[in-house]
């Protein structure tokens, strides 16, 4: 009956959490190793964001897309490795294409984009080796006008002082090796459109050249360290250092099994990947934080008690909101998995699983390592020693 | 105690109702909107562009070359000077691309040498020893320059843009040497790429004053062309759209000339040759003249060794006539030769505003020297894409919100899991509000925001009923209970939606795009959540209580 108050859990639970904190404890380190062992052997499927390189979306002008066909009219294209795989629906693809590098294959390739774009009597050569200069031959004498609308369809600028000079039909371009890398995400842009562009649609282009990438890995790795350490401070400052220290340690914890969720299932670790990981950290630390609140209460209130009675004593007052906090907001974003659509998917997922093991994080990694962490006095661990044999 | 001072329940409601207010303009129709403030009708959410679809563009300006450029020309204007002034030079070169270096025949002219320098530019550092000098741009100089060429970039993109006919697109300086391009909406980026690498083309060219009286209809010389003034193309603008509509589908292009002819607008006849061209202007900034003559603001521009010599000739010559700049098709001052130009500088004078002088030599810049723009990160979104979006979205939204509404009804009862909901209602309609006011985009990610903001948000509900029940557990009267267990449970509430707000805000900081909306919606959401979790879920709280006066607590 849906017009009462439901209690999900009816009585007070008495549940020996702390009993099992080394079988979790156990657990909790083989699944990191693992995530760790994932990460540096098998590595993390990084998308664009990170890795640089282009993915375009593209849906077939008439039926569905045979994969395997568009799979080996683009690897032959000379752009390097090509992904593909469905997006959404049978007729949709994501065409994912690895970062260019600035080499002579990229100019050939500029060449196959230049005669296709602006004439077929253009010719495009690299410059002087250790540079990232590129050479362009016109088929004819043409005027700055006609030479700079003919470079810019290869997505360069001329600027005047390239144009050729005495009698000669060449224009020279130049360039840092690593502005030519960058120039050659676009070239690979234009010649997948000029390939495959009378077939499929273009719904969506995303490309990012080496420079940002690295910019997003680096300021990527900071945010999340930056989180994780204000965090743990706020918590330090707000109850006492231990709690800070498990805190922390819970959220590396969350972290880096969720980081193995993506080694395990290949989802495409994006900058929307990186947004659910500092998401977690800061929703896991909810659960923690009412348990501590509650563990700081009793730890008033109980004197006498040991530690470990004291926070299973705390943990299961408090399960049953703890439970529900994360119902509510796992309902929620089962609902983005559901119906988020495929961009969404990868960030859906890992928050899925941050609301599973944020939870338990909080349990048995955030509470249990206050056990180990000195939070009572002496005496009172001595209890808990007794406490511990007796039942074993 | 529970209750709100009268004062504080009216805070709570005026608060909200003004929320209300703030978030209606985004589903008002537009024939309403156009009746009301404008202040007003800014208030709504923008869709961001992976929604609406539309290109972002980050560029990335070569300042390197430019400023190596500048050297060359620096070297070669000091070369000519020097030897002008009989001074012997063995050597004159560009260094590493950061300074001048100057090798004399004979050291003994050193003084004489440095003091042609400074007739160049005297705020050039000067450095070296013997018959070595050194020269580069100061600090301050090439920090000014740096931002002028980003400046002057940015002018060059505004006007490839809009020649798109592209409405509202965003142009905006990021860090030292990048521009972010965003232009919602637009269908074919490979024009507006192609459009990125153009340079904007500036010549100064004389009018042709024998016909210059007879107007757009006179019969002109084949040595001459009628082209608009940009006064003239923007009063076209504002006044006939339609021809301005005509001009930017024309295909192919129409001659400026054309242009003059069927519209009619403000148009000056130049002769085709060119005088000058803007690759051989160095510089050009707004300034002030000296006290004596006025102060006035004016417009100080100097030429390159070629362009000074060119531009002396062409002024000698043609005292008292105009002198008309020609920037992409439109002639955008035409000032009087007073007298002849040369030694390579001047300035134009007029009844210039300060703001006049400032455009007009971000215009005259325009044409010179600009840095060529690179890629270096590209999003495209096509216009069905982003609507796919906004319905996965949407959809994932509703759902989210209908099966939380339920689970709290189901758990809490419909009196406490309603009040529950009625926060989280009134939580996401301040986000909303909190978003239109910002004028901040939503994005995909964003929305995904939103839907974790709907499921966090009734946590604190949840926190403070689970302690409620405790204490009523306890044996507290049901008010006791209801009153304890709000007070005691408030402290986890803020806490943990502080430690949320820390990854919200650093998320913020570390983000761009799609991923800054989902932290905007994110942060906002934790934000008013302090406001609908303490002081709203309380007014309902005790306003039920004084109501109802309960003998039991239905949670």
């Amino acid at each position: 009956m849906l017009w009462r108050p439901h209690h999900l859990i009816r009585k007070r639970t008495t549940f020996d959490f702390m009993g099992k904190r080394k079988i979790a404890l156990a657990l909790s380190t083989a699944v990191n190793l693992l995530a760790l062992v994932g990460v540096f052997v098998f590595g993390l499927n990084f998308g664009i964001d990170f890795e640089g390189g282009i993915a375009i979306q593209v849906r077939a002008k008439q039926g569905t897309i045979h994969l395997d066909d568009l799979r080996s009219t683009l690897s032959g294209l000379g752009v390097g490795e090509v992904s593909l795989q469905e997006f959404g629906d049978p007729s949709t693809a994501l065409i994912r294409v690895q970062r260019q590098e600035g080499n002579a294959q990229c100019v050939a390739n500029a060449e196959r984009v230049m005669k296709r774009r602006a004439g077929d009597g253009w010719s495009v050569k690299p410059g002087a080796a250790g540079t990232g200069d590129v050479e362009f031959t016109a088929p004819q004498g043409l005027d700055a006008n006609a030479w700079r609308d003919a470079v810019s369809r290869v997505g360069l600028t001329l600027q005047d002082r390239q144009l050729p000079r005495g009698n000669t039909n060449i224009g020279k371009i130049d360039m840092t090796p690593d502005q030519r890398a960058e120039w050659c995400q676009q070239v690979a842009i234009k010649l997948v459109e000029d390939t495959i562009g009378n077939q499929f649609e273009l719904r969506g282009t995303e490309a990012v050249g080496p420079k940002v990438g690295e910019e997003l890995m680096h300021s990527g790795i900071y945010a999340v360290l930056a989180t994780l350490g204000a965090i743990a401070i706020y918590v330090w400052f707000r109850f006492e250092w231990q709690f800070g220290v498990g805190a922390l340690v819970a959220l590396l914890h969350d972290v880096l099994s969720t980081v193995g969720l993506f080694v395990l299932l290949r989802l495409d670790f994006s900058l929307t990947a990186l947004a659910a990981l500092l998401t977690i950290a800061g929703y896991s630390i909810n659960d923690t934080v009412v348990i501590f609140d509650r563990v700081r209460e009793n730890m008033r209130r109980y004197k006498k008690m040991g530690l470990i009675e004291l926070l299973n004593f705390s943990i299961n007052e408090t399960l049953a909101r703890t439970l529900m906090t994360a119902g509510t907001v796992f309902v929620a974003v089962l609902a983005l998995v559901l119906f988020g659509g495929p961009v969404l998917y990868s960030f859906s997922i890992a928050m899925l699983w941050g609301v599973i093991v944020g939870t338990y994080s909080s349990i048995w990694i955030a509470s249990a390592s206050l056990v180990y962490l000195n939070l009572r006095p002496e005496q009172l661990r001595a209890a808990d020693e007794k406490a511990e044999k007796a039942k074993a | 105690m529970l209750n709100l001072q009268r004062w504080q329940t009216i805070a709570v409601i005026a608060f909200t109702a003004l929320a209300v207010l703030f978030a209606l303009p985004n589903v008002l129709p537009a024939a309403v909107l156009d009746h009301l403030p404008t202040w007003y009708q800014q208030s709504r959410i923008n869709l961001g562009l992976d929604l609406r679809g539309g290109a972002h563009f980050l560029l990335e300006a070569d300042l390197r070359s430019v400023l190596n450029e500048r050297l060359t020309n620096l070297s070669d204007t000091v070369r000519a000077d020097l030897r002008k002034g009989q001074v012997g030079i063995k050597n004159v070169d560009v260094e590493n691309g950061q300074a001048v270096v100057v090798i004399l025949r004979d050291d003994a002219q050193r003084a004489k040498a440095l003091e042609t320098i400074r007739a160049i530019d005297s705020s050039l550092a000067v450095s070296g020893e013997g018959d070595t000098i050194r020269l580069a741009y100061s600090q301050a100089d090439l920090t000014r320059r740096k931002k002028e060429v980003i400046d002057q970039s940015i002018e060059i993109l505004r006007r490839r843009v809009d020649e798109t006919g592209t409405i509202e697109p965003t142009i905006v300086r990021e860090g030292d040497d990048r521009i972010l391009l965003q232009v919602p909406g637009i269908k074919d980026t490979s024009d507006l790429k192609r459009k990125i690498n153009q340079t904007a083309k500036l010549t100064f060219h004389l009018v042709n004053e024998d016909v210059a009286t007879g107007g757009s209809t006179a019969v002109l010389p084949p040595t001459t062309t009628l082209v608009p003034t940009r006064e003239g193309m923007q009063a076209l603008r504002a006044t006939n759209a339609k021809a301005w509509d005509e001009i930017q589908a024309a295909n192919p292009r129409m001659s400026p000339e054309q242009i003059c002819r069927r519209f009619q607008p403000q148009c000056l006849p130049i002769f085709k040759r060119v005088i000058v061209g803007g690759e051989d202007l160095d510089d050009a900034k707004a300034t002030f003249e000296n006290q004596q003559n006025g102060g006035r603001p004016i417009i100080a521009f100097s030429f390159n060794s070629a362009g000074g010599r060119a531009f002396c000739a062409a002024t000698r010559a043609n005292i008292g006539k105009r002198l008309a700049i020609q920037l992409d098709n439109e002639i955008i001052s035409a000032p009087v030769v007073q007298s002849a130009i040369c030694g390579g500088s001047g300035i134009i004078t007029g009844a210039f505003t300060t703001q006049q002088v400032q455009e007009q030599s971000l215009l005259l810049r325009s044409g010179a020297l600009p840095a060529t723009l690179t890629i270096i990160e590209e999003r495209t979104v096509g216009a069905d894409l982003g609507a796919d979006a906004i319905h996965s979205g949407t959809v994932a939204a509703l759902v989210g919100t209908i099966l939380v509404i339920l689970f709290m009804l189901f758990v809490y009862g419909p009196v406490f899991g309603g009040f529950a909901s009625l926060a989280m209602l009134v939580n996401l309609l301040l986000v909303l509000a909190g978003m239109s006011i910002l004028g901040a985009s939503l994005t995909l990610p964003g929305i995904a925001g939103l839907v974790l903001t709907v499921g966090m948000s009734v946590d604190s509900n949840v926190l403070i009923y689970e302690r409620v029940r405790e204490e009523r557990e306890n044996g507290r009267s049901p008010f006791s209970a209801l009153a304890t267990g709000y007070e005691r449970a408030l402290t986890a509430v803020i806490d943990s939606n502080l430690t949320a707000l820390i990854a919200g805000v650093l998320l913020f900081g570390f983000g761009s795009g799609p991923i800054r909306g989902f932290a905007t919606s994110l942060t906002l959401g934790l934000v008013t959540h302090l406001f609908t979790a303490t002081i709203f879920t309380r007014m309902l709280l005790a306003t039920w209580v004084r109501w109802r006066r309960p003998t039991e607590l239905p949670v």
